[in-house]
């Protein structure tokens, strides 16, 4: 909002400087963002707080210069404009509900013209538009008072008289922007004998406002229910200057002097002639009492500073807060956000300065405590990121077309319900409506920007949750955290431009070895398993104790396709709440081996349907003595190999633990492994 | 005598033509295998001319031959011959193989300009790194951490926050909604309450997360973000311990000369409610840095970082904590703002665009 300084300087005396005013008026709350020399006048751009209505004027500013400088208000006693009438019918309540109070004063012979130049160059200081005279003084009264009203043309009324009620439905009005609006029974109207003249509140009607040929003028000031202009306003999607002022709540009280100042003014400029003055005022003003046993007390509880209980009632009085008995203050009309001791309380210290609080540390109760798996999730990130991955955040929702592509993590999903997933009702970023059930399609479009941006390899992870619709009625969704990779392109050194080597699905696969080892729990089991959105072949089931928590691979030529990649793109997604469950592992150290080890390796030839797993498994089931571990060397599949074979190379270390091997006894144990496995698997050694 | 002497003199003269080309060798015109091939022919040459088998070895067999009196001399002249052979080859093997040592130290000579080797390795998240920095601190002053949902009921989202139907806050169009009428968290002081109602009071945790407001991206704004919000209930608290805690984190994170201001504000959930500015960390204040208009603060000297306040009674009460019992202060503020002051970085946007140039800035 826009306060002038030589306009505060009628209403209030003031002896400081702008930049000194600015300063002050920024300590109790009222920000001003910035101080602007216009002509001979200084304006002041001040950011409000919604609750502070009561300052949406000079004359709200004023009172709060008062309460810091406890300068007294320099009061006009605009003249008490008579006659009052006793016709009561020209104003009728019939929805008092919404209408607290109305007031309608006429004024007869007005001539519409330009304003004076003093008024222009105020309004203009303060960045307002002028139009004629009676518009401008109606802007001009709000400016200075808070108190926004409209001009009707007393002579366009049917009957010449106004009527307050509901809209009906399917009643419309042209308000003065020149649009037609339809109302409803849910929005109040100002209306003649006939139609809606006006929607009460926010806008006035154009065929009955002020022209170049208006005479006669019906100046309406009135108090409307907060609530319902903020919906009407809502619902017509018109804000108004009006109606922000109304919804956030005016000066009941005031109204008499602000249609006072106004006819004052446009007898004065305009010409008129005072005519009659109604005011319904049915329901009256009651101010919030507000109980506070010790308010000394109360400001010393919740702030710590001692304030003097004289300096505290000379603070509240100030801003027009009374205290009408020891334990009792009262509201005043202007403000409608203060209720409570806490109210109080603020006012008091805001006033007398939050720069006065002292700074102190709470005196300690407890240890502090991490979440309590955040140092488990912290190294994993740290792992990860050691191993070249680049830590990725997406938004959480994503475009409706990624919903099927992907398979999504086991023991998620209910399948059996219509809505599986949780939408948006309306999206910011187009398309984006979708609460993500996965973080693969966010980590895939991270790919496809990097990619724009000529960037080939590529590792990136995300930790983030994902959601689902709950089975069991008006209960919240399931969130649940995944854990989630991609890695694409080659191999490189930091630095050096020739890469090393292609990535493929091991360089997935031992991302996430890490990542479980980061977390210490036991290995991750990986199965093959055709998975929706991941290649025949190059794809697998995660498994932790035994379950399936995720799939790792190789993305399917038709989404690498889709997303315009040229190049392998491996993913992998896994439930991370599972892992996270797992306890840690305990560490015991093992005796070192005192007897060196004798290593074989050997190469089998195997039918493709053989995996390494198989190999280990089979001859690790058989407990062969003296062996201790079957490890993987290397895989030779090209030249010289039928097409459903392939030549795997094991190594088999044997170790005793009360002496040194000899070569023959190893022999014969190596002997009766090989014999064994090629009994019971599809695989020859290949000499 | 004689006889002997030439004998000697035959040796010599049949060494000196061999050897000629070794004289004075200029190796200034050599390449690398000339030289090496003259080292080779040189190593013959040494075998020829010294050892047992030597024909000067087998000048002493003539030393019986000599007369007596004139041994010690011919003795001598065999051994002058030896020494000059010797003293020659040693010579030109020297000179051969200090050229062809500076050769091969040419030929390796590493340039150790070129990049060590060294493996790419990743980068964590900004907010990642900003929030541990952060919630290190407060686990250092007794603050447990605490998360909860993101997609919430409106009463944790507004109503056990003080923001009951109808109010401006609650039908502004920030937040966003989802089927069956939940909504996407608007602030992470949705878990305070999940927090109070776990934990009771006396509380002290922080809660950092994402949040989701219904705002355009652009420059400053992105629909989804993260925010730290505080939380201390116990008897007692005042704001001068809000004050305390503010000023104490960001002094950790800012260095001690940082000071705090507290500004009179608005927000449901509090009562008294503040803004909480800092100084800025770039200029200590002054608005200027570099004889220039400071970035950071906008010339200002202050930051305005969050809101905060102590605890609305009605919120107190939501969570069955008797307000004229206990007393506590709150404060939020968001982490994409705070990055973006931090590292001068003008568009936030791209904290979620997961750009692997913008992401390896970071450590």
């Amino acid at each position: 909002m826009i306060i002038s300084y030589n306009w505060l300087k009628d209403l209030v005396e003031v002896n400081l400087s702008p930049q000194e005013l600015a300063n002050e008026l920024t300590k109790v709350g009222l920000a001003v963002e910035g101080v602007h020399q216009a002509n001979d006048d200084f304006v002041f751009d001040i950011d409000l707080t919604s609750n502070r209505s009561d300052c949406l004027s000079h004359l709200g500013v004023a009172r709060e210069i008062r309460a810091i400088t406890n300068y007294e208000l320099l009061i006009t006693n605009h003249k008490d404009q008579k006659p009052k009438t006793e016709d009561q019918n020209v104003v009728t309540i019939q929805d008092a509900d919404l209408c607290h109070r109305f007031t309608a004063r006429i004024i007869r012979n007005v001539r519409i013209a330009p304003s004076p130049d003093w008024l222009k160059k105020r309004l203009e200081a303060i960045g307002e538009r002028t139009i004629n005279n009676v518009a401008d003084i109606s802007n001009y009264v709000m400016h200075e008072l808070g108190q926004p009203m409209h001009a009707f043309d007393f002579n366009k009324l049917a009957e010449n008289r106004i009527v307050i009620r509901r809209a009906r439905n399917g009643e419309t009005i042209k308000t003065l922007d020149e649009a037609r609006r339809k109302l409803n029974d849910t929005m109040l109207a100002i209306c003649d004998a006939e139609k809606p003249v006006a929607v009460a509140g926010v806008m006035g009607g154009f065929d009955s406002g002020i022209t170049e040929e208006t005479t006669n003028v019906l100046l309406e000031v009135a108090y409307f229910k907060r609530e319902n202009i903020r919906q009407t306003s809502r619902k017509l999607n018109l804000t108004t200057e009006a109606s922000y002022r109304f919804e956030r709540g005016v000066d009941i009280e005031n109204l008499i002097r602000a249609s006072n100042r106004a006819t004052e003014l446009i007898c004065e400029l305009a010409n008129g002639e005072a005519g009659e003055f109604v005011d319904v005022y049915p329901t009256k003003f009651v101010p919030n009492k507000i109980q506070s046993k010790d308010i000394q007390f109360a400001v010393k509880r919740l702030t710590g500073l001692d304030v003097e209980k004289n300096e505290i009632l000379r603070i509240l009085n100030a801003l027009g807060i009374q205290s009408k008995s020891e334990t009792i203050y009262l509201s005043p009309s202007w403000r409608h956000d203060l209720a409570i001791e806490e109210d109080l309380v603020e006012e008091v210290a805001r006033i007398y300065g939050y720069d006065k609080i002292a700074e102190e540390l709470p005196p300690s109760v407890n240890a502090g405590e991490y979440q309590p798996n955040e140092m488990r999730k912290l190294h994993l990130r740290q792992t990860l990121a050691n191993l070249g991955f680049d830590e990725a955040i997406n938004y959480s929702f994503i475009d409706t077309h990624s919903d099927e592509k992907f398979e999504l993590i086991p023991d998620f999903v209910h399948e059996n319900l219509d809505e599986k997933f949780i939408s948006l009702k309306d999206s910011i970023i187009e398309g984006a409506t979708r609460m993500r059930p996965s973080l693969l399609s966010g980590l895939l479009d991270a790919v496809r920007t990097n990619f724009n941006h000529r960037r080939r390899d590529i590792k990136l992870f995300e930790l983030g949750k994902v959601f689902s619709a709950s089975d069991k009625e008006n209960d919240l969704p399931e969130e649940k955290e995944l854990f989630a990779l991609v890695v694409t392109g080659s191999e490189t050194l930091q630095n050096k431009a020739m890469p090393l080597r292609e990535y493929d699905f091991y360089d997935a696969k031992g991302a996430l070895e890490s990542a479980a080892n980061a977390l210490n729990i036991p290995a991750l089991e990986f199965k093959t398993k055709d998975v929706k959105h991941l290649r025949k072949g190059q794809s697998a089931a995660v498994l932790f104790n035994g379950k399936q928590i995720g799939a790792i691979g190789r993305l399917t030529d038709e989404i690498t396709s889709a997303y315009k990649f040229k190049q392998p793109v491996f993913v992998a997604e896994i439930n991370l709440q599972v892992l996270l469950e797992a306890k840690e592992q305990e560490v015991l150290y093992k005796p070192l081996p005192v007897f060196p080890s004798i290593v074989r390796d050997v190469s089998l030839l195997a039918n493709r349907s053989v995996n390494f797993a198989d190999i280990k498994q089979a001859i690790e089931a058989e407990n062969f003595e003296l062996l201790r571990k079957v490890g993987f060397v290397d895989v030779y599949e090209g030249e010289g190999m039928m097409n459903n074979e392939r030549s795997i190379t094991i190594r088999l270390e044997y170790r005793s633990n009360e002496r040194t091997l000899l070569e023959e006894e190893v022999e014969k144990i190596h002997a009766r492994i090989l014999q064994n496995i090629e009994s019971k698997l599809d695989v020859k050694q290949r000499l | 005598m004689i006889e002997q002497k030439r004998q000697v003199e035959k040796i010599r003269e049949a060494f000196n033509q061999e050897f000629g080309r070794f004289n004075n060798l200029n190796t200034q015109n050599l390449s690398l295998s000339e030289a090496e091939t003259l080292q080779k022919e040189l190593g013959e040459i040494r075998i020829k001319h010294t050892g047992k088998k030597s024909e000067i070895s087998g000048l002493n067999k003539f030393i019986g031959q000599v007369a007596p009196e004139e041994r010690a001399e011919f003795g001598k002249l065999i051994q002058s011959l030896s020494s000059e052979v010797s003293r020659a080859i040693e010579k030109a093997e020297l000179a051969l193989k200090t050229f062809i040592e500076n050769i091969k130290i040419e030929r390796e000579k590493l340039d150790v300009t070129l990049p060590g080797n060294r493996p790419r390795v990743g980068h964590l998240h900004p907010i990642t790194l900003l929030r541990q920095k952060i919630e290190d601190i407060f686990v250092s002053l007794g603050y447990a951490i605490e998360d909860d949902r993101e997609i919430e009921t409106d009463y944790y989202n507004f109503d056990a926050l003080n923001i009951p139907e109808g109010h401006p806050a609650r039908e502004s169009q920030d937040t966003f909604y989802a089927t069956h009428g939940f909504a996407l968290r608007s602030q992470t002081s949705t878990v305070q309450i999940r927090a109070m109602e776990r934990r009771g009071v006396p509380i002290r945790i922080i809660a950092p997360g994402r949040v989701f407001r219904r705002d355009t991206p652009d420059l400053t704004h992105t629909p989804m973000f993260h925010q730290i919000e505080g939380l201390c209930v116990d008897k007692g608290i005042t704001m001068a311990h809000l004050k305390g805690t503010v000023a104490e984190w960001l002094r950790r994170l800012f260095g001690k000369e940082t000071r705090i201001r507290l500004r009179p504000s608005y927000f449901p959930f509090t009562e008294p409610s503040a803004e909480f500015d800092f100084s800025c960390f770039k200029c200590g204040g002054t608005g200027e840095f570099e004889h220039e208009r400071c970035r950071p603060c906008k010339g200002s000297g202050w930051i305005e970082l969050g809101g905060s306040g102590m605890v609305h009674p009605n919120v107190l009460r939501a969570c069955n904590v008797d307000p004229q019992v206990y007393s506590g202060f709150a404060f939020g503020f968001g982490l994409e703002r705070m990055c973006a002051l931090m590292y001068s970085l003008d568009d936030i946007r791209l904290m979620f665009e997961n750009d692997v140039r913008f992401l390896e800035q970071f450590r």
